[in-house]
């Protein structure tokens, strides 16, 4: 197929099919974004959360702050995974933070462990912060079972 | 594993563990041949592991063969297919952008030309389960994604897969050994023996055991990519080519969920894109003639990436940028034409003509397209082998773990761990997570988890030592990125080293050496971008590893 | 009565590892008014366990211990032989150093072993032999320069934490040196679900608990065979020194029982951490929380976690990269109050070269076990220890520099970070404090 029979053909679409189909959809481009993809978990970052992951991104896996965190109650697989993986692993990602209500959910907000953090981390209210976002999505993912991979 | 490589012929020999190499040994495999797969170092070291990490359906060739498109697209849906659990979707936005303020008649044309051409890429998404593309006024755009920078006039998106092209590069292998293949990573081949113009043999040494060994063979693949030019004038044959530096840097977490595409001080198109748990900014592409063991990221490709994804995402430059990574791409040769404009195409050599009868070389090609080169180059392969064989269905059989996609929360209740690293355990593993679970029943201590970064468990270390081909540590970086988060190995390393070196029997000396090489890998990627929290960390680093482990 | 919000004193110390400490303790002794500004405990809660003062840099591998340099010897030759280090800045004082080791070694005595003067040489997890001035209590046992007979290397049934196999192997590399020869094994503990999973400090508050160590101590014994003369185990035996876990292991076994280093996350360093809290209160050392902001320095005020100090002497002991005290966003910068970063190792040691706006590609080498210029940059100071500005000249006759913060020396390449962190502290508490030394 030539390159000019591709032009030619891209030339009517833009002229004839692609303005009809525009004519006929329903709701915002936005609308249609969000309705394709917040299902799937991929929905639209804040600049909160933008911030927050910045000051996550302190973290230098020391672990020191671990010797503080009682992690009231958790079973011992969480706590082999540990507070710093609410910055690392929990954190990273919407998909994960789904995933990890759990564990967030066992801050005990004794704030102990931030006066340990050699860089600073604001490790309560990011934990909480986190909890919190973890809880709606996970929340929303109950609601769409389809999201599960 | 030395032994039939000795005794017996292969109707194939397949030199490259890149995805086209372990692509047609799976291909060739599943047909009916028998095959040897021959990897001087490990599976996907070269192009393979440093892609973008994206199956796309070939939106560029709308322009000159849409057929190309329509068969591009239709590829990634089979691969999605066939290994459901290793891609995952993310929605670009194309952010409308001027150099100065308003914008001219011409430039709203140019935005319509765009939104009509990604509409038109609509038609095809199907064919891959994607979703379709919308226009989005500045408003929308900037509540999408509010970290883009000031004054831009809208956006179009569009849908693409993205995936992990190492565990798809092992996944064939694996599935190449479970049709009868031999797969040798470390083990390189030296030379290739001729018989009247004919093609007959291969000599190789084992890397790791220094043992040689020969392999007779009906048909030799060179899928060597990068290294093609090379090794084909080591043999005696042509193999044509402009190798293409890509370099990448890594951000230690998901900027957000959607890629941003941008455009680059010299205009060229480029990246900044979420990528599982991470970001990646890419890329650069220069010829490169030098050797590609000896590559690196320079100071100025680095500055290059963060000021193109800057000049659209300023907070980028606050970000912790882990690793710069690089790679490079086996682009066809032609002569007078610029690295951006080469095309993307493939073309299989047959080296009759000079003097190599039986060696075909695969040159070019695309990550997203490899199943369809595969087939067509193993189509090429049973030709010339001439036995009668099964037909192809590497487009429907799954890889292994890809039949089906287990729920980490079921995962999880039933084996006592942490849902988070049951969903990373479904991401590499998929509906084999149960098999690498079932060891953590066997032995609580398995349960210990290793690696914050990633959720890997000392139960799926052990596996992949056991199951994927693992002979030296460093290939626990593209078996399960060990090691390759900003934490650089602080946590994980030791641990991981230790179980690995139980499963295949190292001494505490080879244990120390393979650790030091790992931390030595990672060191190469870390350097370039040594900055902020990074740059901590590996203050860190070094006092453990150097200071404490004397590595 | 609510605290004073504006304290004069006379010695600021910004920084709480272990320079920061040495100096706001030096300053103390010396009958100075001190307060300690920090914004993290810095990272000496990250350390090992050792204290790494100087190696001999002349001395072959293969040279017996007995025939090693002591400790002041070795850092004299490393002032003779690598310009650009502060030991070689402080070569004239380096008759010193000895003292300032048994001051920071005589105020955390609750946890660090007395020194001898020689190096302790401890196994670490990584199959290691690591050489250090001083070491926790908990360890000086298993100096292997010391130890007479075989040493049991003790790992955990329960726990895949620590191979102790591995570390073994650090002894058998020193065992023709006059090492003792290594045997490993496995103790039969922690095989329930949460020692398996557990982390380091679990273990040591695990081992805390009552009968725990006696209980370890009855695990060890049963292991032991005639010629055993003393057993080292992983890094976990409590965190509380009052706990007393080493020794009643050792008592219920009847061998003396010692840690072996400690990696990340670290118990010791925890212990050294508290120790270090304690001390400061004891000493009445008043330690403020937070970065030091607005100010410019001595006689000036500076506003600290809601407070203003106003101090005549500054002791800057801020750290590097992980402190804080530097840090690179783009270009290398001082923290706290801007100074020129431009001292390293290397090339980059002459004072001439302006390497801070350099790509970081270019501050290191792709040999990573060679010294790295970028990890070893800080300020450049005077054989007073006061930093100085661009032009070489004295930024304050009463501001002072201390740790990692001072440029020059990779201590991961060295082994001397501790020993720079002491000797430049220690001077430059007593300075501050108006002492001479």
């Amino acid at each position: 197929m030539s390159k000019a029979r591709s032009y030619a053909w891209l030339a009517w679409r833009a002229v004839v099919p692609h303005p009809l189909r525009a004519l006929r959809r329903r709701g915002t481009g936005e609308e249609r974004f969000l309705a394709s993809y917040a299902t799937e978990g991929l929905a639209p970052t804040s600049l909160e959360a933008r911030a927050d992951a910045e000051a996550a991104s302190g973290c230098i896996s020391c672990g020191l702050c671990e010797s503080a965190c009682t992690l009231r109650g958790a079973i011992p697989a969480i706590r082999s995974l540990g507070l710093h993986a609410a910055f690392r692993l929990c954190g990273k990602s919407d998909e994960m933070l789904a995933h990890a209500a759990t564990e967030l959910s066992a801050c005990a907000t004794c704030t102990g462990c931030e006066p340990l953090c050699p860089t600073g981390v604001p490790i309560t209210r990011l934990v909480r912060a986190l909890a919190a976002r973890a809880a709606a999505l996970d929340a929303a993912r109950r609601d769409n079972p389809t999201q599960d991979r | 594993m030395a032994g039939p490589a000795h005794q017996e012929g292969y109707d194939v020999v397949v030199l490259g563990g890149g995805v086209n190499g372990a692509g047609v040994a799976r291909d060739c495999a599943m047909r009916g041949l028998s095959v040897l797969l021959l990897e001087k170092r490990d599976l996907a070291c070269g192009a393979s592991g440093a892609s973008s990490g994206m199956i796309h359906g070939g939106i560029r060739y709308m322009t000159s063969d849409r057929n190309v498109t329509a068969l591009a697209s239709r590829d990634a849906g089979y691969i999605r297919h066939i290994a459901p659990h290793l891609t995952f979707r993310i929605p670009f936005l194309l952010p409308f952008a001027t150099q100065e303020e308003g914008s001219r008649l011409l430039d709203r044309v140019t935005w319509y030309a765009t939104e009509v051409y990604v509409g038109t890429y609509d038609l095809f998404q199907p064919l891959k389960g994607g979703k379709p593309s919308v226009r989005l006024s500045p408003d929308e755009l900037y509540r999408l994604e509010p970290g883009l920078r000031p004054g831009l006039h809208g956006a179009v998106t569009l849908d693409e897969w993205g995936i992990d092209g190492q565990r798809l590069c092992l996944l064939n292998a694996l599935s190449a050994v479970d049709h009868g293949a031999d797969v040798r990573t470390w083990t390189e081949a030296t030379s290739l023996v001729r018989e009247q113009g004919r093609v007959v043999a291969v000599r190789f040494r084992d890397a790791v055991t220094g043992e040689h060994g020969e392999a007779r063979a009906g048909v030799v693949v060179n899928a060597t990519g990068g290294w093609s030019p090379g090794f084909g004038r080591s043999n005696g044959f042509p193999v044509p080519m402009r190798p293409g530096k890509g370099v990448h840097l890594s951000l230690d977490r998901r900027h957000g969920n959607y890629g941003i595409i941008c455009t680059a001080v010299d205009g060229r198109q480029m990246f900044l894109m979420p990528h599982e748990m991470e970001s990646i900014i890419g890329t650069t592409d220069d010829d490169f003639f030098g050797n590609p063991d000896d590559l690196d990221a320079t100071a100025d490709e680095v500055a290059y990436l963060v000021d193109g994804a800057a000049s659209l995402v300023p907070s980028v430059r606050e970000a912790r940028i882990t690793r710069a990574w690089w790679g490079v791409r086996t682009t066809l040769f032609e002569y007078g034409v610029e690295e951006d404009d080469l095309s993307r195409d493939h073309r299989i050599y047959d080296h009759a003509a000079d003097g190599s009868a039986g060696l075909l070389s695969f040159v070019g090609g695309k990550l997203a397209s490899y199943r369809a080169q595969a087939e067509e180059l193993a189509d090429r392969v049973v030709a010339l082998v001439g036995k009668g064989v099964k037909p192809c269905r590497t487009h429907e059989v799954p890889l292994p773990g890809g039949d089906e996609v287990p729920s980490p929360r079921d995962l999880a209740a039933r084996h006592g761990i942490a849902e988070v690293v049951a969903a990373r355990l479904v991401y590499r593993h998929g509906s084999l997570a149960w098999e690498v679970l079932r060891l953590a029943d066997e032995d609580p201590r398995m349960k210990l988890v290793l690696c914050r970064d990633e959720g890997i468990l000392a139960a799926e270390v052990a596996w992949i030592a056991r199951h994927e081909r693992v002979r030296r540590l460093q290939d626990l970086r593209r078996r399960c990125r060990l090691a390759l988060g900003g934490c650089g190995g602080l946590d994980c390393a030791r641990p991981a080293a230790q179980i690995v070196a139980r499963e295949l029997g190292w001494d505490a000396d080879r244990l120390r050496a393979e650790l030091a090489d790992l931390l030595e890998a990672g060191w190469r990627e870390r350097r370039a971008v040594l900055d902020g929290w990074q740059l901590a960390e590996e203050e860190l680093l070094r006092a453990v590893h150097r200071g404490l482990g004397g590595l | 009565m609510a605290p004073a919000t504006r304290i004069e004193c006379d010695v600021l110390v910004v920084g709480g590892g272990m320079a920061g400490a040495t100096a706001a303790l030096a300053a103390r002794e010396a009958g100075a008014r001190v307060v300690m500004a920090r914004k993290s405990p810095g990272s000496t809660g990250l350390s090992g366990g050792a204290v790494s003062v100087a190696q001999d840099p002349a001395c072959m591998p293969d040279a017996p211990f007995a025939a090693r340099s002591g400790v002041v010897e070795s850092a004299r030759r490393i002032a003779a032989t690598r310009p650009g280090h502060p030991y070689q800045l402080l070569r004239d004082r380096l008759d010193r150093l000895w003292n300032a080791v048994e001051f920071a070694t005589g105020q955390f005595s609750s946890v660090l072993a007395p020194p001898t003067g020689r190096n302790r040489w401890l196994l670490t997890p990584f199959g290691h032999a690591h050489p250090a001035a001083a070491c926790q209590r908990t360890m000086a046992a298993g100096d292997l320069a010391e130890v007479r007979g075989t040493l049991l290397v003790c790992g955990f049934e329960g726990h895949l934490g620590w191979d102790p196999g591995l570390v073994a192997s650090g002894a058998v590399r020193v065992e023709p040196l006059g090492g003792p020869r290594p045997r490993a094994v496995l103790l039969d503990l922690f095989r329930w679900e949460e020692g398996a999973l557990g982390k380091p400090f679990d273990l040591a508050r695990l081992l805390e608990a009552p009968g725990a160590a006696e209980e370890a101590g009855k695990v060890l014994k049963r292991v032991l065979v005639r010629g055993d003369a003393a057993a080292v185990l992983p890094p976990v035996l409590g965190i509380d020194p009052a706990a007393r876990v080493q020794e009643r292991i050792a008592a219920e076994a009847g061998i003396p029982v010692a840690e072996f280093l400690s990696d990340l996350p670290s118990v010791p360093g925890l212990r050294m951490h508290r120790a270090i809290e304690a001390r400061l209160a004891a000493a009445g050392v008043e330690v403020l929380g937070g970065e030091v902001r607005g100010g410019a320095g001595p006689d000036l005020p500076a506003a600290v976690g809601g407070r203003e100090v106003v101090a005549r002497s500054w002791v800057l002991a801020s750290g590097r990269f992980v402190g804080g005290g530097i840090e690179r966003r783009g270009e290398l910068r001082e923290a706290v109050l801007g100074l020129p970063v431009q001292a390293s190792e290397g090339p980059f040691a002459d004072p001439s070269i302006r390497f801070a706006a350099r790509p970081s590609a270019t501050l290191t080498l792709a040999d990573s076990r060679a010294p790295q210029a970028l990890l070893a940059a800080g300020l450049r100071v005077d054989g007073d220890l006061h930093p100085l500005d661009a032009e070489g000249r004295v930024v304050h006759p009463r501001v002072f520099a201390a740790g990692a913060v001072v440029g020059g020396h990779d201590p991961a390449s060295d082994g001397t970070g501790m020993g720079v962190a002491i000797f430049t502290g220690w001077l430059a508490g007593r300075a501050a404090a108006g002492r001479g030394a």
